[in-house]
């Protein structure tokens, strides 16, 4: 399901990149730029803090590519410095807020959630994209990396520095906030198949 | 896909359709591209520290002197901070002179001032970035306007401290100033850019 794990790199550009090559490196972040990108504002919601995130990505990816050894995709790799660049920052945004990573729920009043780069209003929220923008931030990468990426929870537990407990408590509430859109929108389904079937639609 | 999600299906809660459903929309979410810049921004960063070479190309005698000039510049003045005295011919009573610690602490001391040279060359892209934004807009808001001022103060107090006060910072202190900067040269750019954005609309 990852776009990451989609790509496929030629292992001569690897190589080349590995040893410095400009236009080798240029191939890996046209392949990997926007799947890093995305995974890095859906994190955040900030466009700036996002490219940020791509950048730091980008010049670890630099940095550690002499000693990747090609024993996982390199999209995987690509993709594990990214989600732990964008959880540092996560934990790192919370640290300076003085809050832990465990009780952004509790405090996502209407008048906090704009300042949590979180949508106020989850009822106006129209599609997937704004659903998710209703939930705070740990949530959302909760959800991302679990449901997108195929994490399991022990994995995110080892990403957040956290249990699996936790992963799982974060994603049952992420599901609960998310649920009221998703049983709209599977009775809307439901009902245009109704009036497309035959003998259902003269009811 | 996750290996744990029969469990999860016990404990959220959430009926297997819309679960289908989320996943599958969450799937089909398109990617979206970054702006041209960070490329730039990358590139030119990579290339400052001397992690990225044009194909095929060797490099050249006048970036290779500078670079190594300014690298070998940053060196002494770290060598001569962080070298403990050596004990001299005279005072062992020999001709030889060994090494007064073991070589791993020497290749260290090396991946330090790279780091430390790395930190100084972000702080002047940040610098540059920072440059090549529009001037500060005539009407601002009061908020804003006293974050930058706060900021700004917090990099000319440790600008001070860097290059004047004494006493005479060790490398880890040294660093960790140069880190902070780069910290407050980020946030100013951030707050500069999402200034100018506001004044653009």
């Amino acid at each position: 399901m990852s776009k990451f794990t989609d790509i496929d790199i030629d292992s001569g550009v690897v190589r080349r990149a590995a040893r410095g090559d400009a236009h080798a490196h240029a191939i890996l972040y046209r392949a990997f730029s926007s799947p890093v990108y995305s995974i890095c504002l859906r994190f955040t919601r900030v466009p700036a803090q996002a490219e940020d995130l791509l950048q730091e990505t980008f010049m670890e990816v630099i940095r550690s590519l002499p000693a990747f050894r090609g024993e996982a995709p390199i999209g995987s790799w690509i993709r594990r410095i990214a989600v732990t660049k964008a959880l540092m920052f996560l934990r790192s945004a919370w640290h300076s807020r003085g809050q832990s990573l465990d009780d952004d729920w509790d405090d996502l009043t209407p008048g906090r959630a704009g300042a949590l780069g979180v949508s106020a209003e989850p009822d106006r929220a129209l599609d997937l994209d704004a659903a998710l923008a209703t939930l705070p931030p740990v949530g959302r990468a909760v959800v991302w990396l679990h449901d997108v990426e195929g994490f399991t929870h022990r994995e995110i537990a080892d990403y957040m520095g956290k249990t699996e407990s936790f992963s799982k408590s974060q994603l049952s509430r992420a599901y609960q906030r998310l649920r009221p859109l998703l049983e709209a929108e599977t009775a809307a389904t439901a009902s245009t198949a109704a009036l497309d079937d035959p003998v259902l639609g003269q009811c | 896909m996750t290996d744990d999600g029969q469990d999860d299906m016990l404990t959220v809660g959430l009926g297997s359709a819309e679960r289908e459903l989320l996943q599958a929309k969450l799937g089909l979410l398109p990617d979206t591209p970054p702006p041209h810049a960070v490329w730039q921004r990358i590139e030119r960063q990579a290339r400052a520290e001397g992690l990225m070479r044009a194909p095929g190309h060797r490099t050249s005698f006048k970036w290779l002197s500078g670079a190594g000039l300014a690298a070998a510049v940053v060196l002494a003045v770290l060598n001569f901070e962080a070298l403990p005295p050596q004990a001299t011919p005279e005072a062992t009573g020999s001709d030889r002179t060994f090494p007064t610690e073991p070589s791993y602490r020497a290749d260290n001391r090396a991946v330090r001032v790279r780091k430390l040279h790395a930190l100084m060359v972000e702080s002047q892209l940040l610098e540059q970035d920072l440059r090549a934004l529009p001037s500060e807009p005539v009407v601002v808001r009061a908020g804003t306007a006293a974050t930058i001022a706060a900021v700004q103060d917090q990099i000319a107090a440790i600008d001070y401290r860097l290059n004047y006060a004494p006493p005479r910072l060790t490398h880890d202190e040294t660093e960790l100033y140069w880190r902070e900067r780069v910290r407050l040269m980020n946030l100013l750019v951030q707050l500069r850019m999402a200034q100018a954005q506001r004044n653009a609309f």
